[in-house]
């Protein structure tokens, strides 16, 4: 299992100040996970696929540095490799043509010239090289699918009718899907984070679960401590913050 | 904002909650209205985490977003309870089971929740004359909990049991420890009692589908059975029965649950502020990037086209406006061209195509609007050569329905007007002129079809006085099969001598000579027939009919022959080759119906191979089935030509039918043919011009001669201009195909009896 070995619990990082953690590279890592996710949205991609660029790119960062490699092109290989690999096969014209509209808003779309094919030839280039970075370990467990099973465990017990008039669903989805702007996926097991960000979201608009002899978090993730959750959960609130701060 | 959903956040989170929120959203207009409401009733919560301060500010800040009445887009699939047949996910046991919920607690909690037309199994624990009691084992649809050690009782009254057919106590069915599946019809809370029913309308709509009553084990649904698992052994946790599913390594599940729980790819939720995705313009989106870029790249390729164009590479032009259409195939200015580039060419169709639909697109093109004129006027013109009037006036109307003052189109409209009024005129003088024709022809037709009646008054009468048969008794041949003949022509005259038997009897004979033939030729091996065996076949028949026509060649039937022979181009080419004209003449007789043609050819071209073999079997079948044809023209036509003729023809046809025997045609050949050639030739001669067309066709056709008689049959009988006297040549032939018949089979015998010899 991919678990133990890919994911270091950054207890370093968690903890102590937003302002000591937002240094620049951790501001240009999270402009540059909008980017992806946002052209993501505009290519159609959907959930997984984006949640893989942003965690291609991650790791990849993870052992390369930012003065070498340009993020942007970093990202839009990243998106390119996500596609093939979770078989949403997208058009390096398309990630080009969107890549280029969001950083010269407004612009024309780029005509069939050298700078195109330099582009495309750059985009295809570097997809390689994070091949080769990563050892080509390029799939991942996603915490989406064991949050979408949580979710439906969690629905089994509720009433139906609470369940239906809280949007426990979206929100969670949400959280996740936004917890990519930061590495927490590279940090924690998929598991843990899919808990943690359902935890939170029935914390935030007060849903109480029947109490057995075991927690219902401790039984959806055997080997999560209450720690661990609210680790995670101060990681994430931290990338909201830093939306303000970069944005 | 949601204002029960906050009150309910508030009341979990506690005073400090509200105190962030009015900071927080103190712009928020919702939460001002709202914010009276709030403050009446916040309570502290018990066990109120001290960190919780960030989630607190968090949520204040998000509030908006979360509590706004349209961030509930989820919207769950109203599924069809499948039966779990293909786990498109892991399907777990209750969370009840694995937090080992409290007993209490679990009863509370279900009789909370249970709502009608949910779905329960339980197993039968007593049977009343009121009805019967279940004890509950688990939920089967609509609710998932764990309620078996609950040991829940459920009334299932007798008016809740439909009855079976027949008029007995409808609980006689069912027995003591039966499972059954039931709907939940009624709870009394307060009470704890539940009444469950089955019938299928006290299901809710989603489960409307499930089968109450009676089931076995196996349908007990998999949430079930693997929550027995995990009670059983302490080792199976929540993740290991999650991860050991099937359906939790379908790579579809998150696509399959996304939409059970109603979540939207396409327009996905996102807390972030620079994330919300209605805020994105539509022209950032991948797809109308493309769209715009192609058309871009599109027109630069018609430019480059229309160079190549003005300077007179039609080529050039042509593939880079294909080019342009390929990446944008409605780019108006690419079909435009392309369309002038066809007009140019000629190809006015598809010119007018490449118009209207740039039209379609872009209704005011100028350019557009103009060619298309042009091309349906320039068609209307070639249409107008072709005397499609009709089509011409039409395409000339739509031009100026497109463009008003379009010269052209008006002048071409008017000049077709003159030409649609001459050609009517004409139209009426040739009407005229074709019903005087017509009055004509009939005349002549009228006088031709008394000639026939006469002839075949006489034709019956004699027939019915002799007594030649037209069917060789083919109960003789078989009594003669054992005796060795002298010779073919002795046989067929005593055939001939034989009265003619009723349809009937022929075809009982020929069904018993067919059986004995069968048995006879059984031992053959039986196979198609390639074209040009077939037609040496009957060149080789044609010596022998020959043969035996100059024995008895009536006098005086010069007409009838000649009539005779003029149905025989209807076959001719179609079964010989240039050589074999004189002789295929007279294979014409017998094929006169393109059936009876066809099944003749077939018989003739299968029984050629079979011959050498001596096998009858097919040839008896084809016979049999010609017979049946020659019985039902027989009786529907009996005018005919002279005795002698009948003769004649059957001595023809007893001949062929001893194409079988190439060697005796060797023999017969020379003498036949000096014999005949000298009678043939004077007729033939008449009729060679008639032929030429015929055997040129002839011999192409030869090949394909098994197959296509029909076809070709008909063709040839098209040529022949005289159509009453072949009709009448035609009628007179069936009567006698059956001697044919009788005839080759009858000579194949005597082969066979020589080989034995």
């Amino acid at each position: 299992m991919i678990k133990s070995k890919h994911y270091d619990r950054a207890e370093s990082t968690t903890g102590g100040d937003v302002e000591a953690d937002c240094t620049a590279d951790t501001k240009t890592h999270f402009r540059v996970c909008r980017f992806i996710m946002e052209t993501g949205v505009k290519l159609g991609m959907h959930s997984i696929p984006v949640a893989t660029a942003c965690a291609l790119y991650h790791r990849f960062f993870r052992s390369a540095s930012l003065q070498v490699y340009e993020p942007y092109l970093v990202a839009m290989s990243a998106m390119y490799l996500a596609g093939k690999v979770e078989e949403q096969h997208l058009r390096t014209r398309d990630i080009i043509n969107v890549c280029h509209r969001y950083l010269h808003a407004g612009s024309e779309p780029l005509e069939l010239d050298s700078k195109f094919w330099e582009l495309r030839d750059s985009v295809v280039q570097c997809e390689l090289l994070i091949l080769r970075q990563l050892n080509f370990h390029v799939s991942f467990q996603h915490p989406h699918k064991f949050l979408l099973h949580y979710l439906l465990s969690v629905k089994g017990i509720m009433n139906r009718h609470a369940w239906s008039r809280t949007p426990i669903a979206e929100t969670a989805w949400a959280l996740l899907k936004d917890s990519y702007h930061g590495p927490l996926c590279v940090h924690y097991p998929p598991q843990h984070l899919a808990l943690a960000v359902l935890y939170l979201a029935l914390h935030s608009y007060g849903v109480e679960l029947p109490r057995g002899a075991v927690e219902w978090w401790q039984v959806l993730c055997g080997d999560i401590t209450k720690a661990e959750i609210e680790s995670i959960i101060s990681e994430l609130l931290q990338l909201y913050d830093m939306e303000a701060k970069c944005t | 904002m949601d204002r029960d959903l906050l009150r309910q956040c508030l009341s979990y989170h506690g005073q400090s909650l509200f105190a962030l929120l009015g900071s927080e959203q103190s712009e928020n207009a919702h939460f001002r209205l709202i914010s009276a409401d709030l403050a009446k009733a916040p309570c502290q919560r018990k066990d109120k985490n001290t960190d919780s301060s960030a989630v607190e500010q968090f949520i204040a800040r998000k509030a908006d977003l979360l509590f706004s009445p349209t961030w509930k887009s989820a919207v769950p699939a109203e599924e069809e309870w499948s039966e779990e047949t293909e786990e498109a996910y892991a399907i777990m046991p209750p969370l009840e089971q694995f937090m080992d919920v409290h007993f209490e607690e679990r009863r509370d909690l279900f009789y909370r929740d249970v709502e009608r037309g949910d779905v329960v199994i339980g197993r039968i624990n007593s049977i009343r004359d009121f009805g019967f009691f279940i004890t509950l084992i688990c939920m089967g649809g609509g609710l998932e909990r764990e309620i078996e050690d609950l040991e829940l009782t459920a009334l299932c009254p007798i008016r809740e049991v439909p009855s079976n057919g027949n008029h007995d106590d409808p609980l006689s069915y069912y027995q003591m420890g039966d499972l059954i599946r039931a709907g939940v019809k009624d709870i009394d809370r307060y009470h704890g009692k539940l009444t469950v029913s089955l019938h299928p309308s006290s299901l809710s709509p989603n489960l409307a589908k499930l089968k109450l009553g009676v089931i076995s084990a196996e349908e007990m649904p998999l949430h079930y059975s693997r929550g027995l698992k995990v009670a059983s052994s302490s080792s199976e946790t929540y993740q290991k029965v999650l991860e050991s599913s099937l359906g939790f390594s379908n790579p579809s599940n998150v696509e399959f649950l996304l939409g059970k729980l109603g979540i939207s790819e396409t327009q996905p939720p996102s807390l972030m502020r620079g994330l919300q995705s209605k805020n994105f313009s539509d022209e950032d989106y991948g797809t109308s990037i493309r769209k715009k870029q192609s058309a871009s790249w599109a027109l630069k390729c018609v430019k480059i086209g229309v160079d190549h164009f003005k300077s007179g590479r039609h080529v050039e032009a042509m593939n880079e406006y294909n080019k342009a259409l390929e990446m944008d195939p409605d780019n108006v200015e690419a079909l435009v061209a392309r369309g002038a580039l066809y007009a140019t060419k000629g190809s006015l169709v598809k010119a007018m195509d490449d118009f209207e639909l740039a039209l379609k697109s872009c209704p005011s093109h100028r350019n557009a609007k103009k060619y298309l004129c042009q091309t349906l006027v320039e068609r209307g013109g070639r249409l107008e050569e072709e005397e499609k009037l009709v089509t011409a006036e039409s395409l000339y109307r739509k031009a100026l329905a497109l463009d008003e003052n379009f010269k052209e189109a008006e002048d071409a409209l008017q000049r077709l007007q003159v030409h649609i009024q001459k050609s009517l005129k004409l139209r009426e003088e040739e009407a005229a002129k074709e019903q005087k024709k017509s009055k004509n022809v009939e005349t002549s037709a009228e006088k031709l079809r008394k000639i026939l009646k006469e002839e075949k008054r006489m034709k019956r009468k004699k027939r019915r006085s002799s007594s030649s048969s037209s069917s060789s008794s083919t109960s003789s041949s078989t009594s003669r099969d054992s005796s060795s003949s002298s010779g073919g022509r002795r046989k067929s005259k005593k055939r001939k001598r034989k009265g003619r038997r009723s349809s009937r009897n022929r075809k009982k004979r020929h069904r018993r000579v067919s059986s004995h033939d069968r048995s006879v030729g059984s031992k053959e091996e039986w196979y198609p027939a390639p074209a040009n065996t077939s037609a040496s076949f009957i060149n080789e028949k044609q010596e022998v009919s020959r043969l035996l026509d100059e024995q008895s060649w009536p006098e005086g039937c010069g007409t009838s022959q000649v009539q005779r022979r003029r149905s025989r181009p209807s076959v001719s080419s179609s079964s010989l080759g240039g050589q074999d004209d004189s002789r295929g003449r007279f294979e014409d007789d017998p094929f006169d119906g393109p059936s009876q043609q066809t099944d003749h050819c077939r018989g003739r071209g299968d029984g050629c191979l079979v011959s050498p073999s001596g096998s009858e079997a097919g040839l008896r079948e084809r016979k049999w089935s010609c017979g049946e044809r020659v019985q039902r023209k027989e009786s529907s036509s009996r005018h005919q030509e002279q005795d002698s003729l009948g003769k004649m023809r059957n001595k023809r046809y007893s001949s062929s039918s001893v194409g079988s025997e190439p060697s005796r045609r060797a023999d017969s050949h020379t003498d036949g043919h000096s014999a005949q050639s000298g009678s043939c030739r004077r007729s033939d001669g008449s009729r060679y011009d008639n032929r030429g067309a015929t055997n040129q066709k002839g011999e192409p056709r030869d090949k394909r001669y098994s197959d296509e008689c029909d076809p070709r049959a008909s063709g040839d009988t098209s040529q022949n201009g005289k159509v009453s006297s072949e009709g009448s040549v035609r009628k007179n032939v069936p009567a006698t195909l059956l001697d044919i018949f009788s005839q080759i089979a009858q000579f194949e015998k005597e082969k066979l009896n020589k080989a034995k010899m």
